[in-house]
């Protein structure tokens, strides 16, 4: 499959920015290993990250991080 | 644990059902991944439960993750971000006459040299605040659908390498500002497909501009952002 026409289109399908109709089948696409194709997403989603970062860090009620040790601990000792 | 360990260490050592590393990429990143998603999403218990979800899944899927050798952080702010509009997408779904909820902290700046907030995104935020309002009312209830039942990840496959993150971190400020000389419709509508989930036809509706307009600005805008990183990262000898 040639991928040129795809260039401009990965980070916004990364986004989910791209409408539904006709937007690429990337996923399927990207499964089967295109080399290409899995560069440029890798790109992309640098860009994405960036983007990602530009609102200002907050930390979380200390609470979060309490309930999240307790499920991921309940999760471990279930799994041994 | 120590400081100096690399963040894909720590994701070895989870990897290997380790609570204590889980614990230390979680004081390392979650200000990051709450702070993106607290900024999507239109009340804090929505974000504090989106934080909480994306870290569960890092501990199930750090196997993978770890094994293609992808960064962390990467996968944290992708997920994140995904996780954050999709719910934001179904609380819209649920509240269609409460307008397009989008960033919540309309006031707030961003980074300080980061993306300030658009009129476009002020215009949604104030549906968002008024959501915002109602939050407990509406808040979907597994029963009703509304919360998604299984949060996709972004495939480690799709991921750039920690060096390639580094250096986007180190520059972080400089790539702000570079992103902050977008021209203001194409920041508008980059803000409300980052931050409001909003697809270029639902973008178009917004700003009630003809999509073929929107789509170039979307276009235009991600070309741009992705030349000025380029740029920054130093894969590109070019100047800003």
């Amino acid at each position: 499959m040639g991928c040129q026409h795809l260039e401009e289109l990965y980070e916004l399908w990364l986004l989910g920015a791209l409408s539904e109709q006709g937007a690429p089948d990337l996923r399927d696409h990207l499964g089967r290993g295109c080399p290409h194709c899995l560069e440029r997403i890798r790109e992309a989603a640098e860009t994405v990250y960036l983007l990602g970062l530009a609102p200002k860090p907050a930390r979380p009620h200390p609470r979060v991080k309490s309930e999240l040790l307790r499920q991921i601990s309940r999760q471990a000792a279930s799994n041994r | 644990m120590s400081e100096e360990l690399a963040s894909e260490e720590l994701l070895a050592r989870v990897a290997q059902h380790n609570v204590a590393a889980l614990s230390e990429l979680y004081d390392r990143y979650a200000p990051r991944v709450y702070g993106l998603v607290a900024h999507i999403l239109p009340s804090r218990d929505a974000a504090e439960e989106i934080l909480q979800q994306v870290f569960v899944r890092l501990w199930s899927e750090s196997p993978s993750l770890s094994q293609e050798g992808r960064s962390v952080v990467a996968w944290l702010v992708l997920t994140a971000r995904e996780a954050a509009v999709d719910r934001l997408r179904a609380l819209r779904k649920n509240a269609p006459n409460a307008g397009a909820p989008g960033p919540r902290a309309k006031t707030e700046k961003t980074q300080d040299t980061g993306m300030r907030k658009s009129k476009a995104a002020a215009l949604v935020s104030s549906a968002a605040e008024s959501l915002d309002g109602k939050t407990e009312a509406i808040k979907p209830r597994p029963a009703e659908g509304a919360r998604a039942p299984a949060m996709d990840s972004v495939p480690p496959a799709w991921l750039p390498r920690p060096k390639e993150i580094t250096l986007i971190d180190a520059r972080l400020v400089l790539l702000h500002k570079a992103i902050n000389q977008l021209p203001k419709p194409q920041r508008q509508a980059l803000e409300l497909t980052v931050f409001g989930g909003l697809r270029e036809s639902e973008i178009a509706a917004e700003m009630g501009e003809p999509l073929g307009k929107v789509r170039s600005s979307l276009r235009a805008a991600v070309t741009f952002v992705k030349h000025r990183r380029r740029a920054v990262s130093g894969t590109w000898a070019a100047n800003i």
